[in-house]
């Protein structure tokens, strides 16, 4: 993951008016854009971790937007995909939604209505890789923890006190007060509010049954 | 859509009808057979009563009469008058009857007051009657066989299938034999004679046998239940006929309709990425041009590409044009009556009109208009401006629906003018309405008309459009006159 380029757009269309005139289109708003005319190249070869989007037309020949749609979803890709087509039927459209589209547009389409969509998908791409990357931190440093501290890691995210946590774990509340100690500065946490806002999730994962 | 051989129940029909048909006939005649048979037997029956009641008025009329100077020369005569007296005995005081028989009913003739029977032999076809009287009593001997007065009789006895017999105590006695025809039928009539004297029953009786029947009457009805059937069947045929046809002919309009659907969605997906194309380099060379400083490079670039999809676009249009174009255009011209164009348009058209109730008025003119044209295309273009003319007449009253076709020569040109009385078309709409897509009404493609002119102008020809006053609409078709 590159951060400092700014976020590529992926066009995918066969026909090669559309796609030129689109790319055009899309550049004049900053956004760099890679286009392809064949969807089964596309698959195979586009970048997975970049930061960006997809804009998918529906028709083309060999194999149709909406499968490759499906293919996208299975493999667990993140960039945000828009739909484009000719003429869309509101099946096609629910299939597209149903399959994880962000967007679906009707050609031709108006270039404020594309580029603010493309926008907002960016938008929603970074915000969630940032998302990951917080959330992959925390399980590290959450990997870090003796089995004790996890312990009464869960139990103050529940809301006990030292003194009930102690009872819980037949510790003494002063023994419970080093782990705390302890777990909050491998943590980095500053205070319970903010070891609940970015730890609640992973404790509870490890402490579910 | 049911096959058309569909009518099993017609022989059924068939025979119920007929069976019904000749169970009425057999009825009526076997009916008419009875009230024949009972008159003829009422008559045998009075006739032979008269007899009996004559025979007891002569035996009394010899006991009154007796006479006295020549006592066998009244009663011999007898025979002679009346043929079934066979011979007349007398019995003067003191004198003996020669048998017993006829002494047993002499006294009882006394007693009674009147003629008696005193035996009768059916199997020798004679009784006797006596009759007491003072001085002398009388008997007589009647022949059976001659008792009938065959110059009255109804019946000839020799062919009537009636029997007539006389029964009397267990004898009979044959006066006409009858035939036993053998069917299933048989009137009988008994009566007792209208005398006390000659106690015989009157029996009459007749079989109706098979040959008997109105066959021939029945054979006539056999035949004609069998020709309505036909004509049921022919008439349900033709109905079918006509559904079907009707029925083919919608499904030539959905056929039409449907090519027409998948032509526009070819035509739109075909247009619709150029179209999209050049909408996004139009859109990103304004952009381009709106930055500060402008692009002005790339937005050229832009321009270009928008272009090449215009032209693009334009070579759909193109290629669809070429793809559709009608190879009737180029078909060759030949003279063409015109008033036989219209009358096959107007019989095509016959049940449309009579459905709407209206008659169209047809100025055929005096003589024949022959116009250079192609058949198939002018018979569309009449068809077309009768169908616009009668689809304006729904929107009026019945009573005011008027069409008119007015044929005439003018300049060299034939000239068919379409009239109708309906709302007619606006002034601001009239010069458009030849254009395609244009129409005025709810569900019309607007092809019609556009139709219409682009077959006219083929041909050499034109279509114009004028108001008609007090309302309504008159189109004319032009065309160059056969040289």
């Amino acid at each position: 993951m590159n951060a400092t380029l700014s976020p590529l757009i992926h066009l995918v269309d066969d026909d090669e008016g559309v796609r030129s005139s689109l790319a055009l289109l899309i550049s004049t708003v900053g956004l760099r854009v890679q286009d392809w005319a064949d969807p089964q190249r596309f698959l195979r070869e586009f970048p997975r971790g970049d930061i960006g989007a997809i804009v998918l037309d529906v028709r083309m020949p060999g194999v149709s937007g909406l499968t490759v749609l499906d293919t996208l979803l299975r493999e667990g890709v993140d960039q945000p995909v828009i739909m484009l087509t000719g003429h869309g039927t509101v099946d096609m459209c629910r299939r597209a939604f149903k399959a994880g589209a962000a967007e679906f547009l009707e050609k031709p389409v108006d270039d404020e209505v594309l580029l603010e969509a493309l926008q907002q998908a960016v938008r929603q791409h970074v915000k969630s890789r940032e998302r990951l990357a917080a959330d992959r931190a925390a399980r590290e440093r959450y990997a870090q923890l003796s089995e004790r501290e996890k312990e009464v890691a869960g139990l103050i995210v529940e809301g006990l006190t030292n003194k009930e946590a102690g009872r819980a774990l037949a510790l003494s509340p002063r023994t419970v007060e080093t782990h705390r100690a302890n777990l909050f500065a491998k943590l980095q946490a500053e205070s319970l509010a903010q070891l609940i806002r970015r730890y609640g999730t992973v404790i509870d994962e490890d402490q579910a049954p | 859509m049911r096959p058309p051989r569909r009518h099993r129940w017609l022989p059924a029909f068939w025979l119920a009808l007929a069976f019904g048909g000749w169970i009425a006939l057999v009825r009526l005649e076997i009916a008419d057979l009875q009230d024949a048979f009972e008159t003829d037997a009422r008559i045998a029956h009075r006739l032979l009563s008269q007899r009996a009641v004559q025979h007891d008025a002569i035996l009394a009329t010899l006991a009154l009469l007796q006479p006295p100077d020549s006592p066998e020369a009244g009663a011999q005569r007898l025979p002679a008058l009346y043929p079934q007296i066979l011979s007349v005995q007398r019995r003067d005081a003191g004198a003996a009857w020669p048998d017993a028989a006829l002494a047993a009913a002499e006294a009882q003739s006394r007693a009674l007051r009147r003629a008696v029977l005193a035996d009768a032999d059916f199997a020798a076809g004679r009784y006797r009657l006596v009759r007491a009287a003072q001085p002398a009593s009388f008997a007589a001997q009647f022949d059976l066989r001659k008792l009938v007065p065959w110059p009255e009789w109804p019946m000839d006895p020799q062919r009537s299938p009636v029997a007539v017999r006389l029964e009397q105590g267990g004898q009979r006695f044959t006066l006409q034999p009858g035939g036993d025809a053998g069917g299933p039928w048989s009137f009988d009539f008994r009566k007792h004679l209208e005398t006390d004297s000659q106690p015989f029953d009157v029996v009459l009786q007749r079989s109706v046998g098979w040959a008997e029947l109105p066959w021939q009457r029945m054979v006539l009805w056999g035949l004609l239940v069998a020709l309505l059937a036909a004509a049921v069947h022919w008439l349900l045929r033709q109905r079918a006929e006509r559904a079907r046809a009707e029925e083919l002919l919608r499904l030539g309009q959905v056929a039409r309709l449907d090519a027409l659907g998948e032509l526009a969605a070819g035509m739109a997906h075909e247009l619709n990425q150029p179209l999209a194309a050049v909408l996004a380099s139009a859109q990103a060379a304004r952009r381009l041009l709106d930055e500060e400083p402008a692009d002005v490079d790339t937005a050229r670039t832009a321009m270009r590409q928008a272009e090449e999809q215009a032209r693009r676009a334009a070579s759909v249009l193109a290629r669809l044009r070429r793809g559709v174009e009608r190879p009737s255009a180029a078909a060759p011209l030949q003279p063409v009556v015109l008033q036989d164009a219209v009358r096959n348009a107007l019989y095509l058209l016959e049940p449309e009109f009579s459905k709407r109730a209206v008659a169209p008025q047809f100025e055929a003119g005096a003589e024949a208009l022959a116009v250079q044209a192609e058949p198939v295309a002018l018979e569309q273009i009449i068809h077309n401006l009768l169908t616009n003319a009668l689809q304006a007449l729904d929107q009026v009253p019945p009573n005011e629906r008027q069409l008119s076709v007015r044929l005439q020569s003018q300049a060299g040109q034939g000239e068919l003018t379409v009239g109708d009385s309906g709302p007619g078309i606006a002034p601001e709409l009239l010069p458009r309405i030849f254009e395609p897509f244009f129409t005025t009404r709810e569900n019309g493609l607007g092809l019609g008309l556009s139709l219409c002119e682009t077959l006219a102008a083929n041909m050499g020809g034109h279509i114009g459009v004028q108001a008609r006053s007090p309302r309504g609409a008159a189109f004319t078709l032009r065309l160059p006159l056969a040289a």
